[in-house]
């Protein structure tokens, strides 16, 4: 087993048991930082791929800014306990459940039966692919259009959030 | 020229688009009528000189398709596929008919303004009207069978909605319900011989599917059941035996519509149909008889109810459906041109008649009853003039126009390889009792004494009703003229104008080189002596000696109220057809099947719908969560599958 | 790579309509409320669009370094999105004003919508066919709640929000699974490399987890929950909007990635998808019975024909692709002009929205009662209504790809749509009532739905045209 293969392994448990967490916290500040861990988990998970600059990306925004906002978010909304939102256990949730375990029993089945390894000419190989000059030449070349595309939709989603959070109605 | 040939179909379209739209803000009923029959009038106009050109080209070059859009195709490539065109084709007998039909149209749109007037529904008629023209010239001109289809419907709705045009009164009501049920049993039997030439041909196209019929042997039995399936269509939109109940008491409509549309046009569809079809009809020897039975028949048996009916309207009803007997005689022996020149003079004298008749009830201010009539000459000169024009001509007294086209299909009945003196005789009796109820009309409408109430003061017809009546009588004097047989030193021209239609269909029947023989003017004697002898019945019994009809009808009071009754058929049909339906709907399917199964269903179907709503409801919470739940249960099942698949 | 003029002169119609939306946004930004101005600029910048995608019929190239196929098929499906757009502008003007929420941003939106579908229907790669599904989705997620005070409304943006969030997320994980096994996410390249990866169930997965999410964007059983509650919530021209040219985007990608890149044919995704086609057959035109909420009724509607087309799409043969896209301009017609109706009818405070609120229209508004009778005869397949026209040639494409037993589902389960949409037709013919409009209708929108019903006339009347068009693109 190799160094990358055990940091994976690791990485990944922590950030499966976090996201958990996110869930099953009835306080919603402890929720929010496991959110945190999480995308630590998820950044590490980045660097084993050789994707430093997205890792970095994520601890900035994800785990920096937004993270930031969500719990301050929280704090004036001065949440609480959220008791009433959990109803115990019903058949609904035992559905949902197991047809969620269902699926991702599946899910790994197929994946581990039909797993192929594609020829080494389709993916990009080599350590460069996760630098921010690769990256920037990526965006700014073959995916330019895209990546405008991506402006369009940020401003719709502000253009959004407007009509929807304006206070004059 | 051949390029206007969409506009003669375009201009009726326009004039009912116009109406509809706007016609009820319209308040001037000149312009209204003016636009009606303008269009119709431009039609007429636009078909005639088409015609003129026709003529001045040879032979060969008379027949044009002019192909708007394709209309149906299925996706190209496949083996059957079904392709349609919005195409008018033009040939000779297309443009007579259009000719008839916009001709005889534009007049009685013209009629109609007079006779309308101050009705409330003034632009509704006109509306309906150029509609109607415009589903007719649809049915003429089309260059496959689904368009004439279109048409052949489209006419059949203009006519529910035409006799129903009065939908306060009940009876026109339950009319127009009457033809729009019957005439539906005779379009499925068309649309079934439809589906029978698709499959048989491949195609719905006129061309091909002539064509490649001209190439099969008689006697296909194929060819026996299309071309039999397309007759029960023509026998109910022409009203032949059995499917006829429909046209009298479609009288209850406005009595333009009934000339235009249940004497002049509509009705004759399933003529024109058989003329189209004429070479399917020649390899199926078998329903050439069966039509020519049916329309000989036909003939002799509304003659007769005819004969006793005291409604002027129905008088004639009865009488248009005899004479598309007559047509389909033709048809039978094979005689089609003589059934479409036929067809021709029927158009003129029977819309004279008719409108002669409207005239008169306009006069006599809603007065229908015969009984109630008499002496009218004095008050409606024109009307009557033109009315007796009518009566001699459907009566076949030289030289008007019925004698030529009726003597016609009277000596191919007798003459022709698929005639036979049984239909010779039928066609002969029913020229007698034509010339006599004719006549009996006549004198009993116009002559004798006065019958009427003292304070009906009759009045003749308006300038814009007699000028059609005039020019109509006028057709039906000369418009036998076009078809003077060569044994009375006539050209024929207008067999000779069809034969390329029917080239194909009379090779293939055989049909041998025309003789003028002596027995023909034997035959023509005797015909035109019947119909004399019919009309001097007539005006001895209804004129000279009064006594004599009471008398008959005292002695053959059992054959009278026969009469009278039309024949108990109209019973028979409720005995035999609508009570047991009835019945049976009642007792077997409404005790029994509709209360116990259908109410079952109905009640368990609303108790399903309750409980599939009920159920849907649950499901159907509002709850997100719940619709993911769902969602979820989608994706492994669908992975599920794939997977144990 | 170098960015090519001509890649921006194909493109002019998706360019054209992006400008237009960024002109409207700094229209409404100069802070004078004059909805005015937005409305007229947008129509104008979305007519352009549409001249520009009648100038792009053919042929079809690949443009933005293989991103986005424009032209042909995409200038088609701009066409369809255009006239929604437009005919959602003119129905929701009046509407607005009579609901007091006209605002400019409403406009903004659907023009911004309008460029995500337009995105879907001419991407060539799976990048932009997420980002155009979510450009879209955004859009709609704020037009559903656009009446913020309602409690309707809010409730149906967030319930669509919450689960096309959950589509997303299958969307997401499809295009990985497809790119893990075929190593690209360009779809020309995913087309080359299938005869090799179709058997691989990996890919297969892939590409039926797409299915799932684009299912769930047409609305189609089991994935169609949303649909009745959302389209009640939502101000009713913007449910006109989703349905017709939302669906026309969900199906336009779904044909793209199903049908014309991946070719698949007879094999077992068709049948899940044919499975799909008829569960929303007969779920969706039985459930419409037992409704009373016009609304509701039409979104139940709308499943169905998702159904119907679905069943043109499993069929993946040419007859089905041109089935599918000459069904959704019928579709497009028929439907908007339905929900026109419904919006004009449609008083404060969700009034006059149960089907026995139009009994006797047709003694009030003759007209209206007549263009909603052509609106539901058409919807029943009824010829010459286009409608039928579209139902005929998907059904014949499933007869012809061995799916007979689907076509005779939608032909009997058609006979069982007639029940509720004729009963609407005899509601407002031959029942008394005092069924009337809450006001006036507006010119713009008696304009949108004449013209409706007039363009299914003559989709009914003279199918060709449109067919030979849509032959044309494969």
């Amino acid at each position: 087993m190799t160094l990358e293969s055990i940091l994976f392994y690791i990485l990944s448990a922590v950030a499966i048991a976090s996201a958990l967490l996110v869930v099953t916290r009835r306080s919603p500040v402890i929720s929010a930082l496991y959110l945190i861990l999480n995308f630590f988990c998820l950044a590490g998970l980045y660097l084993t791929l050789h994707a430093q600059f997205i890792a970095v990306i994520q601890i900035i925004v994800y785990a920096g800014a937004i993270m930031v906002l969500f719990v301050f978010v929280i704090m004036l909304l001065n949440l609480g306990d959220e008791r009433k939102l959990s109803e115990g256990m019903s058949y609904k949730k035992v559905i949902a459940v197991g047809l969620a375990a269902a699926l991702l029993t599946e899910l790994i089945y197929i994946i581990e039966t039909s797993w192929i390894v594609l020829p080494a000419s389709t993916v990009s190989q080599g350590t460069d692919i996760g630098t921010v000059e690769y990256i920037g030449l990526q965006l700014f070349t073959g995916y330019l259009f895209p990546f405008e595309v991506t402006s369009i939709l940020l401003l719709v989603a502000i253009v959004g959030a407007i009509v929807l959070a304006k206070r004059k109605y | 020229m051949f390029a206007l040939t969409p506009y003669i179909v375009l201009f009726p379209l326009l004039g009912f688009l116009i109406l509809g739209l706007v016609g009820s803000r319209i308040k001037s009923e000149k312009l209204v009528g003016t636009i009606g029959s303008g269009v119709v009038g431009i039609s007429f106009l636009l078909a005639a000189a088409i015609f003129i050109q026709m003529l001045g080209l040879e032979e060969a070059k008379r027949e044009h398709v002019v192909t708007l859009f394709p209309w149906i195709s299925t996706f190209t490539g496949t083996a059957t596929s079904l392709s349609v065109s919005v195409a008018y084709q033009v040939d000779q007998l297309s443009i007579l008919m259009t000719l008839i039909v916009t001709g005889v149209g534009f007049l009685i749109h013209v009629y109609s303004i007079g006779y309308m007037h101050g009705d409330k529904g003034f632009w509704r008629f006109f509306s309906y009207m150029n509609l109607f023209i415009f589903a007719m010239l649809n049915l003429v001109l089309a260059d496959n069978f689904v368009l004439l289809f279109l048409g052949w419907e489209g006419v059949g709705l203009c006519s529910y909605l035409l006799i129903g045009f009065w939908y306060e009164k009940k009876i026109t009501g339950d009319a127009a319900k009457k033809a729009f049920v019957v005439n539906r049993i005779g379009d499925f039997g068309f649309l079934l011989g439809m589906f029978l030439i698709f499959q048989t041909f491949g195609s719905l196209n006129f061309d091909t599917v002539f064509g490649s019929a001209s190439v099969m042997s008689v006697g296909n039995p194929a060819l026996k059941w299309i071309t039999l399936l397309l007759f029960v269509g023509a026998m109910g939109k022409s009203a032949q035996i059995p499917l006829y109940v429909w046209l009298p008491d479609a009288m209850a409509g406005p009595t333009p519509v009934s000339a235009l549309i249940h004497a002049a046009t509509m009705v004759t569809a399933g003529v024109y149909m058989m003329a189209r079809c004429s070479i399917l009809y020649a390899l199926a020897p078998t329903t050439l008889l069966f039509v020519a039975v049916i329309g000989g028949v036909t003939a002799v048996f509304a003659a007769t109810i005819g004969l006793v009916q005291n409604d002027i309207k129905k008088v004639l009803a009865y009488s248009t459906i005899s004479q598309l007997g007559y047509m389909f005689l033709a048809m039978g022996v094979a005689a089609f041109s003589a059934g479409i020149f036929h067809l021709m003079t029927h158009a003129f004298f029977k819309a004279l008649l008719f409108l002669g008749s409207g005239a008169v009830i306009h006069g006599m201010h809603d007065e229908q009853d015969i009984r109630n009539m008499g002496g009218l000459k004095k008050y409606l000169p024109v009307t009557y003039k033109t009315f007796l024009i009518g009566a001699i001509a459907i009566s076949g007294i030289p030289p008007f126009a019925g004698f030529f086209s009726k003597d016609e299909i009277l000596w191919k009945a007798f003459s022709s390889d698929y005639g036979s003196v049984f239909l010779w005789l039928l066609g002969v009796l029913g020229a007698g009792l034509t010339a006599f109820y004719m006549f009996r009309l006549v004198s009993l409408t116009f002559e004798g004494e006065e019958r009427f109430a003292h304070d009906t003061h009759p009045h003749e017809a308006p300038k814009s009703m007699t000028i059609p009546l005039i020019i109509l009588a006028g057709l039906s004097v000369i418009g036998g003229f076009v078809g003077i047989p060569r044994s009375l030193f006539g050209g024929n021209a207008i067999e000779h104008w069809l034969e390329p239609i029917f080239a194909s269909a009379n090779s293939k029947l055989m049909i041998s080189e025309y003789k003028v023989v002596w027995s023909e003017y034997v035959l023509m004697t005797l015909s035109v002596g019947i119909a004399l002898a019919g009309i001097y019945a007539a005006r001895i019994i209804y004129l000279k000696r009064i006594e004599i009809a009471s008398a008959l009808v005292e002695r053959y009071n059992k054959i009278y109220s026969l009469l009278l009754n039309k024949y108990y058929v109209d019973e028979a049909y409720d005995a035999a057809i609508v009570n047991p339906i009835v019945n049976a709907s009642d007792k077997i399917l409404w005790k029994g099947f509709d209360v116990r199964i259908v109410d079952g269903l109905v009640n368990g179907s609303a108790s399903l719908v309750a409980i599939t709503a009920q159920w849907a409801r649950k499901v159907q919470s509002g709850v997100a969560q719940n619709y993911a739940i769902i969602f979820i249960g989608g994706i492994v099942f669908i992975l599920t599958w794939l997977l144990v698949k | 790579m170098n960015l090519y003029y001509t890649d921006l002169i194909t493109n002019s119609p998706l360019l054209t309509l992006t400008a237009t939306g960024l002109l409207l946004i700094l229209i409404e930004s100069t802070k004078s409320t004059r909805t005015r101005l937005t409305f007229g600029v947008g129509i104008v910048g979305l007519a352009v669009t549409g001249v520009l995608a009648c100038f792009h019929l053919t042929p079809e190239q690949s443009t933005f370094n293989g991103m986005m196929n424009a032209g042909g098929y995409g200038s088609y499906f701009t066409i369809i999105f255009v006239l929604a757009a437009i005919l959602t502008f003119l129905l929701s003007r009046s509407y607005l004003e009579r609901m007091g929420n006209n605002k400019g941003e409403y406009y903004i939106l659907i023009v911004f919508a309008t460029v995500g579908m337009m995105l879907m229907a001419s991407a060539n790669d799976l990048i932009i066919v997420f980002l155009g599904i979510e450009l879209m989705s955004i859009c709609l997620y704020i037009l559903v709640g656009f009446f913020r005070v309602k409690d309707r409304s809010n409730e149906s943006s967030i319930k669509y929000f919450l689960l096309g969030a959950f589509a997303t997320g299958f969307l997401l994980y499809g295009i990985a699974l497809v790119y893990g096994t075929s190593g690209s996410t360009n779809l020309t390249v995913i087309a080359r490399s299938f005869p090799t990866v179709s058997s691989n169930t990996m890919f297969i997965i892939g590409v039926a987890l797409m299915v799932v999410a684009f299912s769930f964007k047409v609305a189609a059983v089991p994935f169609h929950m949303w649909a009745p509650d959302v389209y009640e919530g939502a101000p009713t021209p913007v449910t006109g909007f989703m349905a017709t040219g939302a669906k026309a985007a969900a199906f336009a990608v779904f044909v793209v990635v199903f049908d014309r890149t991946l070719g698949f044919s007879g094999g077992k995704l068709n049948l899940v998808i044919a499975m799909i086609a008829a569960a929303s057959m007969i779920l969706g035109n039985v459930l419409a019975i037992a409704q009373t909420n016009v609304k509701r009724m039409l979104a139940y509607s709308s499943i169905a024909h998702a159904g119907y087309m679905l069943s043109g799409v499993a069929a993946a043969n040419t007859e089905g692709q041109s089935g599918v896209l000459f069904y959704l301009i019928a579709y497009l017609f028929m439907n908007l002009g339905a929900f026109g109706i419904v919006g004009i009818m449609e008083g404060e405070d969700e009034k006059n929205l149960s089907i026995d609120d139009y009994a006797g229209l047709s003694t009030q508004r003759p007209v209206l009662a007549m263009l909603m009778a052509v609106f539901m005869f058409s919807l029943a397949g009824v010829p010459p209504f286009g409608g039928f026209f579209g139902k005929y040639y998907v059904f014949l494409a499933a007869v012809k790809a061995n799916m007979t037993w689907l076509a005779v589902v939608g032909v009997l389960t058609s006979l069982v749509s007639a029940y509720y949409y004729l009963r609407l037709v005899v509601l407002m013919y031959f029942r008394d009532g005092k069924a009337d409009v809450p006001m006036k209708p507006s010119f713009a929108a008696m304009v949108a739905v004449c013209v409706s019903a007039l363009l299914i006339l003559q989709l009914g009347l003279y199918p060709s045209a449109v067919v030979q068009l849509v032959q044309s693109f494969h």
